[in-house]
């Protein structure tokens, strides 16, 4: 649930909600039809939109190994589904807990940064053509979060991938 | 051709297995938290690891570091097999499959959503033999009696116990550097026996750097 409404339901025993909280909640509970059908399309049409992206991403970059594009989709698909679920709560913290705490350390030991950075203007792109303006107003915000949060350059790898190889 | 509906098994993609809304669950009506797996979970206070390291050093004296280090050895071997099962059931794959890395990363959740600090890796000494351990945020250095030694010997136990199965290999841990003493980090190495057991006789008098030099040259 989103921090800001879930504060304010913390006080219950002491007071009733300001009315300022109350246009919160009321803001929310008017967006939660369009923010019901926005997920919904996304769950119906999630397959045929990476599958998109995955076949503009091999003619894009057909050097890159299949690994490492394919590792990219999975990750693609998960931040897509963290931020759905992120946009129908209305809440950014499931997208740190679920994605970025676990694919911002991949992103840097992989080195993945040029395919990830091309797969999200795919999938931004085709989201954008089979949503439509009004519900990417509302997922547009925790796609943003989700994609600049992750590490934007090449740092030196902090652990190697199978880095437990200690010679003993 | 990449194909996406095979990249999802069973329509999952997994993310992170120990992300704290879904990994900490309880049944308040019998008074239980629970871990995802059903494995109970407790909140301890922390009064209460002043007052275990208190009756350990009243009963056993200067032997509590060992007691402490033994525990940590018995919890590491346990938390290894429930920490691999955890993973085989969310990852749908055998710890042995699965990229290092990733394992890694697991512990590193694992470790934080527990509250028991954060922990990372630090290769600068691995082609030596030595794999060094960082801790921060220790709850076991934090309420630690004394400052003039390093005080995480539950942690050190752990580690010994929980590096040396991942790897096979009888390991021995020694920590370096602890926050009781002042440190920003609590550093553990960890190698084999007789190649680390020096550093305990250095602990008190040179810091980190100093130590692994001096493990490195007499290798």
């Amino acid at each position: 649930m989103n921090p800001q409404i879930e504060a304010a339901f913390d006080d219950a025993e002491n007071r009733y909600l300001k009315p300022e909280e109350l246009g919160l909640i009321s803001q929310y509970t008017q967006s939660i039809p369009t923010r019901l059908e926005t997920y919904q399309s996304l769950r119906d049409y999630e397959l045929e939109i990476m599958q998109w992206v995955a076949d503009q991403l091999e003619a894009e970059m057909p050097l890159e190994s299949v690994d490492n594009l394919e590792r990219s989709i999975k990750n693609g698909l998960l931040m897509l589904r963290c931020c759905a679920m992120s946009m129908l709560v209305n809440d950014e913290g499931l997208i740190r807990d679920r994605f970025l705490v676990w694919a911002s350390s991949m992103t840097t030991v992989y080195e993945s940064h040029l395919i990830d950075t091309t797969l999200y203007g795919l999938m931004n792109h085709r989201l954008n053509q089979v949503l439509g303006i009004e519900r990417m107003v509302l997922l547009m915000p925790m796609l943003a979060y989700a994609q600049n949060a992750l590490p934007s350059v090449f740092p030196q790898p902090v652990l190697e991938e199978n880095g437990i190889a200690i010679g003993w | 051709m990449i194909s996406v509906s095979d990249l999802l098994t069973n329509n999952r993609i997994p993310g992170n297995c120990f992300a704290i809304g879904a990994y900490v669950q309880g049944d308040l009506e019998m008074g239980l938290l629970e871990n995802r797996q059903g494995d109970r979970l407790l909140a301890l206070p922390e009064t209460l690891i002043q007052a275990i390291y208190a009756g350990l050093e009243k009963e056993t004296g200067q032997a509590s570091r060992l007691v402490l280090f033994n525990c940590g050895r018995w919890w590491g071997k346990n938390f290894y097999t429930r920490f691999c099962e955890q993973l085989v059931s969310y990852y749908q794959q055998a710890p042995a499959d699965m990229p290092m890395i990733q394992f890694l990363q697991a512990l590193q959740q694992c470790w934080v959503v527990h509250g028991w600090g954060k922990i990372d890796f630090d290769q600068t000494y691995q082609n030596r033999g030595f794999l060094v351990v960082k801790v921060w945020n220790s709850a076991f250095a934090k309420h630690a009696p004394q400052a003039t030694h390093p005080s995480c010997f539950l942690e050190a136990g752990i580690l010994t116990a929980f590096l040396s199965q991942l790897t096979g290999r009888e390991l021995h841990c020694v920590q370096t550097t602890c926050e009781s003493m002042g440190a920003d980090c609590n550093y553990f190495v960890l190698g084999l026996p007789k190649r680390v057991t020096p550093a305990e006789a250095l602990v008190t008098k040179l810091d980190h750097d100093a130590i692994m030099q001096t493990l490195c040259q007499g290798s």
